[in-house]
């Protein structure tokens, strides 16, 4: 048991910002108040530090790209892979999970990367701990644009193209949609099911409304996303999404389970890469599109998730609001707000002790990092 | 052109409530209570804070992104077709409008240089320019800064990738020593053909041009002291700064300047080994700290520099040598501190007017950049370079 004494507390809940003690009993968070009894418990003192929830990085790849240029998680050999997972792209013992804890990151939502249009089941999984796998499958992936037509393009394959893209995308939901019809049809009867298919199996939580797909999507790319989504009821969420302030009207959809912006490491590009609109975020915010950002980890180093609620601050955005998109809103977005994202009772003690507000500050340092009630990160004094 | 009541950081470590008179794009006048010639426009920055730009030591600005060639190709300033072209000139590289296209005045950036790649041995000569222009030769501040040199696994990518050498450290460090060594004794004479590689290289060696070698790590660094030892007269500039441990006293001795990239992307292994505890343990000794952004693959996130003077101040809590690091410091590095840098009377009017201080705050945004003396940006313009 711990008690972290009297920090600030930005529960990311409507507790809002308080003065309180936190109490930490197997893994979860037990108790919220003034004056918590510490009898029996390992107190860490707070008192002028800022406590908050563990961040939430809402799309990365870390443990699944190795320093030889491996890639586990583009299986790019097809541009329908959706029987895939990142689950068993996953190196669990990657020292990319160590950098995510010295920046605060401890859930990630680790999705295969966008070599394909459909690449397979995405999960969330903690930077450290026994039971680490917080939600399986929390979405489907998918990919528009560039990444698809570079890799098949080289193959003279399908999809050369954004048309093609779209033929692929398309087509996939609607074998989902067939293969799902006909195990209702079947009603159980063997005789009458269809033969098992891992990659459309993968598709019927996407299209029961369950799991959201998760799409690399930029500029007018998330046009077709929309439509796309609108035409299977899907839920979406729109990964990359530069060029958001385009489209405030329009992604204002209740198809769109989020915009997770990022990462931010580039200069403008041509392309998709051609505008990189901060500002999006704080407009997505005011219109009450759930926005967050991401790290793309291991593509950018893990404090760009820092850097870029910084620049959120810098282009008009409330320092708390922008600690929401790595917390309360990105564990929404993704889909674990029942585990993860808030100092709430009942949610994992994944706890961060800053000596500073780190998306006001920018020598706001990171002393120690909780993962379900265990100490796995503590700055040298 | 008068502002006034703004807080100036100039850039060397003292901060001041002035007013700043530009003119002609120079900054004429510093002082208190300045009052406005008839006719003069007159900018309050009351409660603001004044910084000068910001100088990126090492980038390929106006080289490639945002306008794309016609037809794929390579880049302009990795010129791999041989390892050791200390001919070339990066100047040849930048193109102004691509440079411009990123509006890196809206990142309080003012000045870059431009080198060739760290793919090469010797890679050609590093330019100095400004961010905003069209014509290479008016924005340029400063040619022949100094010759780019690598001695990183980069070099093995790029060509022992393609079966030709380099295939390894050994060919790097031969030849680096070889090359230096031939360049000493390199003689032009009248009756014979210039050798255009030596001689570009006899510069170096003799001390005209600076050598900015960028290294992986610390054997690399303590290989290159051993080679470059021979040469007196030589002046090294170190690049990048992985694996040094702050005990490295010969860099503050020879007054070596450092200049240090980041790791953007975690694919970049030796980039994960730089301590930046460790560069302020060289410059608390004395060394000189240029901060350049990341040693990315590609191009730079514009905003390189605010991300590493927020690094630093966690490490720092000194706002002012921070801002010395991205400043003053690397316009020293590219021999153009005469001109940018810093806010002092006779300098190029290259500033920014913060609405508090970046060094500080995620909360401080541009009100105004500008460059030799013409607002270049402005709050509120952020979508021109669409």
């Amino acid at each position: 048991m711990y008690v972290i004494k009297n920090g600030l507390l930005y529960t990311m809940d409507q507790q809002g910002v308080i003065q309180a003690d936190l109490r930490i009993e197997n893994g979860k968070i037990t108790g919220i108040g003034k004056n918590l009894p510490i009898e029996g418990a390992h107190v860490i003192d707070a008192a002028g530090k800022i406590v908050t929830p563990g961040f939430v990085d809402p799309h990365s790849h870390i443990g699944g790209f190795g320093g030889n240029g491996e890639q586990d998680l583009n299986e790019s050999t097809n541009p329908l892979t959706p029987e895939m997972d990142a689950y068993h792209g996953i190196d669990p013992n990657s020292t990319d999970f160590d950098y995510a804890i010295r920046q605060g990151i401890t859930t990630s939502c680790l999705a295969p990367g966008s070599a394909n249009v459909v690449g397979g089941w995405v999960f969330a999984y903690k930077s450290a701990g026994k039971d680490r796998v917080v939600k399986h499958p929390v979405a489907l992936k998918g990919a528009m644009g560039i990444n698809p037509k570079g890799v098949y393009s080289k193959k003279n394959q399908t999809p050369m193209t954004r048309m093609g893209i779209a033929h692929v995308m398309r087509g996939y939901l609607r074998k989902v949609k067939e293969y799902m019809d006909k195990k209702e049809a079947a009603a159980g009867d063997p005789e009458k099911m269809p033969a098992y298919d891992l990659g459309l199996e993968h598709g019927i939580p996407v299209l029961k409304k369950e799991i959201p797909m998760k799409i690399h999507s930029y500029m007018h790319d998330m046009m077709t996303v929309l439509e796309i989504a609108k035409e299977f009821d899907i839920y979406v969420t729109l990964d990359h999404a530069n060029g958001s302030s385009d489209f405030y009207e329009e992604l204002q959809d209740p198809h769109v389970k989020g915009v997770i912006f990022g990462p931010t490491s580039n200069s403008l590009f041509g392309g998709e890469g051609g505008k990189l609109d901060y500002w999006c975020l704080k407009g997505l915010e005011e219109r009450g599109v759930p926005a967050a950002v991401m790290t793309d980890g291991p593509v950018s180093v893990q404090n760009m998730l820092i850097f870029e609620m910084g620049e959120a601050v810098r282009w008009g955005m409330d320092p708390v609001k922008a600690l929401g998109m790595v917390t309360c809103t990105s564990a929404k977005i993704i889909g674990v707000e029942d585990r993860v994202g808030s100092l709430t009772v009942g949610k994992d003690a994944d706890v961060l002790i800053w000596t500073k507000l780190p998306t006001e500050y920018t020598d706001a340092i990171l002393e120690t990092v909780l993962i379900d009630g265990e100490v796995v990160f503590q700055k040298e004094a | 052109m008068l502002i006034k009541n703004g807080r100036i950081h100039d850039g060397l470590g003292a901060v001041s409530e002035a007013d700043l008179r530009l003119a002609d794009g120079l900054i004429q006048q510093i002082g208190p209570g300045l009052t406005a010639l008839e006719g003069e426009e007159v900018f309050d920055a009351a409660g603001m804070e004044i910084l000068p730009g910001f100088v990126q030591a090492i980038s390929n600005w106006g080289v490639n992104g945002g306008i794309q060639e016609i037809r794929p190709s390579s880049n302009d300033n990795d010129e791999k077709s041989n390892p050791i072209m200390p001919e070339l000139d990066a100047f040849y590289a930048f193109n102004g409008r691509a440079a411009t296209y990123q509006q890196l005045g809206a990142f309080g950036l003012t000045a870059c240089g431009v080198t060739p790649t760290d793919n090469n041995l010797f890679g050609g000569t590093i330019a100095a320019f400004t961010i905003e222009g069209l014509n290479p030769y008016k924005m340029c501040l400063k040619r022949d800064v100094g010759m780019m040199a690598s001695v990183t696994p980069n070099l093995k990518k790029a060509y022992g990738s393609r079966q030709v050498a380099p295939m390894t450290r050994m060919w790097i460090f031969a030849n680096f020593a070889d090359q230096l060594r031939k360049a000493a004794a390199y003689k032009c004479e009248e009756d014979k053909p210039v050798d255009e590689k030596l001689a570009a290289l006899k510069r170096v060696v003799e001390g005209e041009l600076p050598l900015f070698i960028a290294c992986d790590s610390l054997i690399a660094i303590e290989r290159v002291r051993e080679i470059t030892d021979a040469y007196p007269q030589l002046k090294l500039v170190l690049v990048n700064g992985f694996g040094l441990t702050g005990d490295e006293d010969w860099i503050v001795e020879k007054k070596i300047p450092l200049v240090v990239r980041t790791g953007t992307s975690l694919f970049d292994k030796s980039s994960l080994d730089l301590d930046l505890s460790a560069i302020v343990k060289l410059a608390d000794k004395g060394a000189l700290v240029a901060m350049s952004g990341s040693n990315g693959f590609g191009l730079n996130p514009r905003e390189d520099l605010l991300w590493n003077g927020a690094e630093m101040m966690k490490l720092l809590h000194d706002s002012e040598r921070v801002l010395q690091m991205i400043t003053s410091a690397p316009a020293e590095v590219l021999g153009i501190a005469d001109q940018t840098g810093s806010i002092r009377e006779g300098l190029r009017a290259d500033l920014v007017i913060w609405s508090a201080n970046p060094m500080e705050t995620y909360r401080a945004h541009i009100v105004r950049t500008y460059l030799g003396g013409q607002v270049i940006y402005q709050k509120g313009d952020e979508m021109k370079c669409m």
